[in-house]
């Protein structure tokens, strides 16, 4: 028994045993509370790009920092991604049959539909979308956002609109840049490597108009998923500098695994509706 | 002017329990307590930052608790705040940081805006420094900044969270002297928040004590000393033995 004196009206909390139930239903309101945030975040980050105002020449900075930023290590990883590939496709068929004529125009079919929207998105997700968490995730957890709040500032205006523009734009255009790494890597290998002729190799007799349609609107979403699953991560951190690596983690996972979901999504789209027209 | 009426705030753990406050118009108000009782997310709560989970919230009138994020807008122009931690943009200068709230209340042609930013950084002494980054400040002068950014738009209330937190003697009596200075000019309603007893208490008027998340102590800043409470009797004089 302690005997210090104790204050009337200050007794602790009641606290219930933890049981199952309480965790499950805990943890299912915790995910529907998050779903709600998440979107409200999605619904003012479109809201606010289309009216909301901007720090002037913001977008602009941020397309640098999106854009020119990530495209070395775009198509550095492209480049690679493009050449190894090439390397096995080409590798496969020698075995079977031997005839290289069709490697090229199937590669580059693949490429535009499936393969760079993906691995591009992929990349900004690990590098573009780490960084807006960290950046806002910073500003959360040194009460940056609460100051920019108490200036009648919506975070998700000043600081997500900017950054959703930005990236949906620079994805796409680093979509285009990284395709054409991509199948120049790997003409080059099928020549280097298989002596494939880079003139049959670069054909593009394959691609239809439903796989460029495909590819960009894969580009689009994917660049307008990733600064709006960051900027939600960042806006919930919590706590100090461990916060805002678990936010930057969450980031990177988040926006990756929201590439693969819509891209398993727009695929089967692109199946039903495009191709089942013979587009 | 602020009303507070039953107050709960909870996240894992309760935070708010039960806070009943009633703040007059014009009145400096101070609130102290030990670490983690409560204090900022009081503030938070009575500016919007926070949403209580029980009770209502009362400012100038309108009954803030369930206010959107819009309506709320419009309600935290009314506030200034400075932060813990200053909270001041790092990517952007002196001059930015505290034309700030002006630029977002918009209507003031830039060349007004100037001369209040210039006129209230020699106010708070940092004349000329408008084109420093933030992040180039000592400690003294970031708070400096937090203040002349709280206070630029002339609000009717102002709350300074842990003004003088982390700052040698004599800056935290210089800070409290300005913070007199702009007091004795607007003459807005304050509710300022520290664990420096010693320094809060001259500037206020009224003062109040938190612990884990009650208010138990609410009154006259002179009255202070008279309190039987033994958690405040013990917090005030700094004493080792007691409840806390």
């Amino acid at each position: 028994m302690s005997d210090k004196p104790t204050q009337p009206g200050l007794e602790a909390p009641l606290k219930f045993p933890a049981t199952i139930p309480h965790k499950v239903g805990g943890a299912v309101f915790g995910m529907v509370d998050a779903l709600g945030e998440f979107f409200r975040v999605l619904r003012g980050t479109i809201r606010y790009s289309i009216w909301g105002k901007r720090p002037k020449g913001e977008v602009l900075n941020q397309m640098y920092q999106v854009g020119n930023k990530s495209l070395l290590f775009v198509c550095v990883t492209l480049g690679c991604l493009g050449m190894v590939l090439v390397y096995q496709i080409c590798l496969q068929v020698n075995k079977i049959t031997g005839d290289m004529s069709q490697v090229g125009s199937e590669f580059i079919k693949g490429m535009v539909h499936a393969f760079v929207p993906s691995l591009t998105a992929m990349m900004i997700a690990t590098r573009v979308g780490a960084g807006i968490a960290a950046e806002i995730g910073s500003m959360m957890v040194t009460e940056q956002v609460d100051a920019l709040r108490m200036s009648g500032v919506e975070p998700i205006e000043y600081l997500i609109a900017p950054r959703f523009i930005a990236t949906l734009v620079m994805t796409v255009f680093l979509t285009i840049i990284a395709l054409a790494v991509a199948v120049g890597a790997g003409t080059l290998m099928a020549w280097a490597s298989f002596d494939v002729n880079p003139v049959v190799f670069f054909s593009f007799e394959k691609v239809t108009a439903g796989d460029m349609i495909t590819g960009l609107a894969k580009a689009i979403c994917f660049g307008a998923a990733i600064p709006v699953v960051s900027g939600y991560c960042g806006l919930t951190t919590r706590g100090g500098s461990e916060g805002v690596g678990s936010a930057t983690t969450r980031a990177v996972i988040n926006s990756s695994l929201a590439v693969i979901v819509l891209d398993f999504i727009l695929s089967a789209l692109a199946y039903f509706f495009l191709q089942s027209r013979g587009l | 002017m602020i009303r507070l009426e039953k107050v709960y705030k909870t996240w894992d753990v309760p935070v708010l329990q039960g806070v009943d406050l009633h703040l007059e118009e014009g009145v400096i108000w101070g609130l102290i307590g030990p670490a983690a009782s409560g204090k900022s997310v009081l503030l938070k709560t009575v500016c919007g930052l926070e949403k209580p989970s029980r009770g209502r919230v009362v400012v100038d009138g309108s009954d803030i608790t369930h206010f959107g994020e819009s309506e709320m807008m419009s309600t935290r122009r009314k506030f200034g705040m400075l932060f813990q931690n200053n909270a001041l943009f790092d990517f952007m200068t002196v001059g930015e940081n505290v034309a700030f709230p002006l630029l977002r209340a918009g209507g003031i042609d830039e060349a007004e805006i100037e001369e209040r930013v210039a006129s209230r950084l020699k106010a708070v002494g940092l004349a000329g420094s408008e084109n420093k980054m933030a992040n180039e400040l000592s400690g003294g002068m970031r708070k400096r900044v937090g203040i002349a950014r709280a206070t630029i738009a002339t609000p009717p209330i102002v709350v300074y969270d842990e003004p003088t937190a982390g700052l040698d003697p004599v800056t935290t009596s210089k800070i409290y002297d300005l913070l007199r200075g702009i007091q004795d000019e607007s003459h807005a309603t304050v509710m300022a928040v520290s664990s420096d007893i010693v320094a809060l208490r001259p500037f206020v008027e009224r003062i109040a004590m938190i612990y884990k998340g009650r208010l138990i102590y609410e009154g006259a800043e002179s009255d202070l000393d008279d309190c039987e409470d033994p958690v405040v009797y013990q917090f005030i004089r700094g004493e080792l033995e007691g409840p806390l």
